[in-house]
């Protein structure tokens, strides 16, 4: 036994008055958020206060906010969960965390922040949109991040309930309903604004509450050794390089975690709202500790309940979206317990949020921008397309029958594929032509939907090690570059001087 | 540098190539960034190769996820490269840390696919089994002191400098085709 009776004693039924202390901090906590909505809703008059908050965010709230979008519920319940059940394989989800941002930051922030200099962005696909001068790939771009949008926001719909269930003791259901309501009302009402200084909260809070929760896994093992002593003594398999997982498995998860982070659109977007480009600087140093501070909870969370369940401090988990709110709740002082559960919750809201104007975004702006329609009222029809995607993710939070983690990997695989080759690549390579654009918007759209479609019906098995978003995300690429160059007379023509020129600093 | 008396051939990733009269000569220089494009779709062709061999079978081959790790990490690099070179200037100094970052990357998973699974008695490093320690410090954090640190040090030179932004400001001014 590596705990203590005491340590080992806190498993108890929690006590009402823990309980009590849990939710007036939850509600103090949501208190603060609907403060920040008001104040920013005052502030949001236009559809470019709306969208991409006026273009006036400062160097630390765009890092704030961008990690804590970044970390989502994913991170925190999905993530845990998921390296509870298959090891240290979880962990590639995360690896490249120290690279992919310093990627992004070569590859599109640049080139995404200068486009808002030279035309009008509101939207990832406007910039597809500008690249290719192509209402077309705007269009097929704004549809696919309108899928993926509700894929990622019925993931974290999932995480809210899972949180709110383990706090207020609700049922799921009931929970999802809870924290989406509460979302769609802060982002109706202040948009981006109100999502970026919500996220700031929530971003600075979590990076607190992962500290110490690392520190509490810390003391119960005596140090990382002892959790990895008590693991091996049981299942060393969950220790091995690999984790559970096929050596495929696990690094097709690092590729598309890697090389997908490029066409997330939830960080892309944000890219606009930098006050002055030579702000990037230090973004992604800035970004990549925080992010590696959050993740602490990530990886402390998954090896300590693995350890405590070995040990026989903790009893198996039902599900293994269960981890973090058992460790929470049965191993953690109650102050910090309810500080982390707050900002898990919130986490999860902060990223909703961001995919609930991403997709409005899409309705009203993208959409009829393709189909030549003027909406005359943005502002109100992108509050109202907020409420309809809010919905329909609700229902298939609700429908859903995989874990967050795999509902997650849908959503972001979904992204990767039709946003990276035309627009991380095509951002930086003169040769891409619209139809290579087009072709890999709709390769990735097709191949991700008709594949996850299939396996879901199981009507196809996919082999181990193979993920269905690295074959999208890989088929996308293909065509990408087999349809530019067969295309590639074109290339020149559709190159407007002022991109050229934004593709070329 | 290579040097033509001729037009060169035009190869579908250099795009237009660069082409200064010297001595009479013409003189092309293949662009850096240009060399990262075939890389990706190399790569791309390495991850298809060993996700097809793993339909064929109840489990990838042996060799199949050393070629998935080769490949990643040279889309990785290759895509970095493409970002971070610009038309007008080469890598320079840049091309060291991005050449470290893609060892490090390459060995710790070359590494982690040849290390012997852990056992009760394993030996622990920093609190991890061997091949968990070389994936958790060596994979996930050292690169966070190479690559973020390196792009802040070169951001003026390499990445967006005054005079860029006026540049990108100045094509904002200059009508564009149709207006």
């Amino acid at each position: 036994m590596l705990m203590s009776d005491a340590i080992t004693s806190q498993s108890a039924p929690i006590e009402t008055a823990r309980t009590s202390v849990i939710v007036i901090v939850a509600l103090l906590y949501l208190a603060a958020l609907v403060g920040i909505s008001i104040w920013a809703s005052r502030r949001t008059r236009t559809a470019e206060d709306f969208f991409v908050a006026g273009k006036g965010i400062g160097l630390f709230a765009l890092t704030v906010a961008s990690v804590s979008t970044t970390v989502s519920g994913f991170a925190f319940i999905g993530g845990p969960g998921l390296f509870y059940s298959v090891g240290l394989g979880a962990l590639y989800i995360v690896l490249s965390a120290s690279v992919t941002n310093v990627m992004g930051a070569w590859v599109l922030a640049k080139r995404m922040r200068l486009l808002g200099e030279v035309r009008p962005m509101l939207t990832v696909p406007d910039a597809i949109g500008a690249r290719y001068d192509s209402r077309a790939a705007q269009g097929l771009s704004a549809i696919a991040i309108l899928v993926g949008v509700i894929g990622y926001m019925a993931t974290n719909a999932l995480a809210m309930g899972v949180v709110l269930q383990a706090i207020f003791g609700v049922q799921l259901t009931h929970g999802v309903w809870i924290g989406m309501g509460i979302t769609i009302a802060y982002s109706m009402a202040g948009g981006i604004l109100a999502g970026i200084y919500n996220d700031v909260l929530q971003g600075a809070l979590m990076a607190v509450a992962s500290i110490l929760v690392f520190v509490v896994v810390l003391q119960l093992g005596h140090g990382i050794g002892g959790h990895s002593r008590a693991i091996l003594a049981v299942d060393p398999a969950f220790l091995s390089p690999f984790g559970k997982m096929t050596p495929l498995a696990a690094l097709s998860l690092f590729f598309v975690f890697t090389i997908g982070s490029l066409g997330q659109p939830a960080q892309l977007h944000k890219y606009y709202m930098l006050r002055d480009p030579r702000q990037l600087r230090w973004y992604p140093l800035l970004k990549t500790v925080g992010l590696i501070v959050v993740l602490l909870l990530y990886f402390g969370v998954g090896l300590s309940v693995k350890a405590l369940v070995s040990g026989g401090q903790l009893a198996p988990l039902a599900k293994p979206d269960d981890a973090t709110p058992a460790f929470l709740l049965h191993f953690t002082p109650t102050l910090l317990a309810a500080l982390v559960f707050s900002g898990v919750a919130a986490a999860t809201m902060s990223i909703t949020n961001s995919f609930m104007n991403i997709g409005a975004a899409a309705i009203t702006h993208d959409l009829p921008l393709a189909l030549g329609i003027t909406v005359r009222n943005k502002l109100l029809v992108g509050r109202i397309a907020t409420l309809v995607i809010s919905l329909l993710a609700i229902a298939l939070a609700s429908l859903s029958r995989t874990t967050i983690a795999f509902l997650a990997i849908f959503g972001y695989g979904l992204f990767a594929s039709t946003l990276v080759p035309s627009l991380a690549i095509g951002l930086n390579w003169r040769g891409a032509t619209r139809a290579g654009a087009i072709a890999s918007i709709c390769t990735g759209l097709s191949v991700t939907l008709v594949c996850e479609t299939l396996v879901f019906f199981k009507l196809l098995t996919m082999p181990v090690g193979v993920s269905i978003a690295g074959l999208s995300l890989l088929a996308s690429l293909l065509i990408f570059f087999v349809t530019s160059w067969v295309t590639r007379h074109s290339a020149a023509a559709t190159l407007a001087d002022d991109i050229r020129v934004v593709m070329d600093v | 540098m290579v040097a033509h008396h001729n037009p060169p051939v035009q190869f579908w990733w250099r795009e237009r190539q660069r082409a200064e009269p010297v001595t009479g000569r013409v003189v092309v220089s293949i662009p850096q960034q240009s060399r990262a494009l075939p890389v990706i779709v190399c790569s791309a062709l390495g991850n298809l190769v060993a996700y097809v061999s793993a339909f064929r079978g109840s489990a990838a081959p042996t060799w199949a996820p050393f070629v998935f790790a080769i490949s990643t990490v040279a889309m990785l690099t290759a895509i970095i490269v493409l970002g971070a070179h610009r038309r007008d200037r080469k890598l320079g100094l840049l091309a060291i840390p991005i050449a470290l970052v893609a060892v490090i990357l390459l060995g710790g998973f070359l590494a982690a696919l040849q290390v012997a699974p852990p056992s009760a008695g394993s030996r622990l490093f920093a609190g991890l089994p061997l091949g968990a320690a070389i994936v958790v410090y060596g994979i996930g954090l050292l690169p966070l002191v190479i690559l973020p640190v390196a792009y802040a040090l070169t951001f003026a030179n390499m990445t967006l400098s005054d005079a860029d932004i006026q540049r990108v400001r100045d094509a904002k001014r200059a009508p564009r085709a149709g207006e």
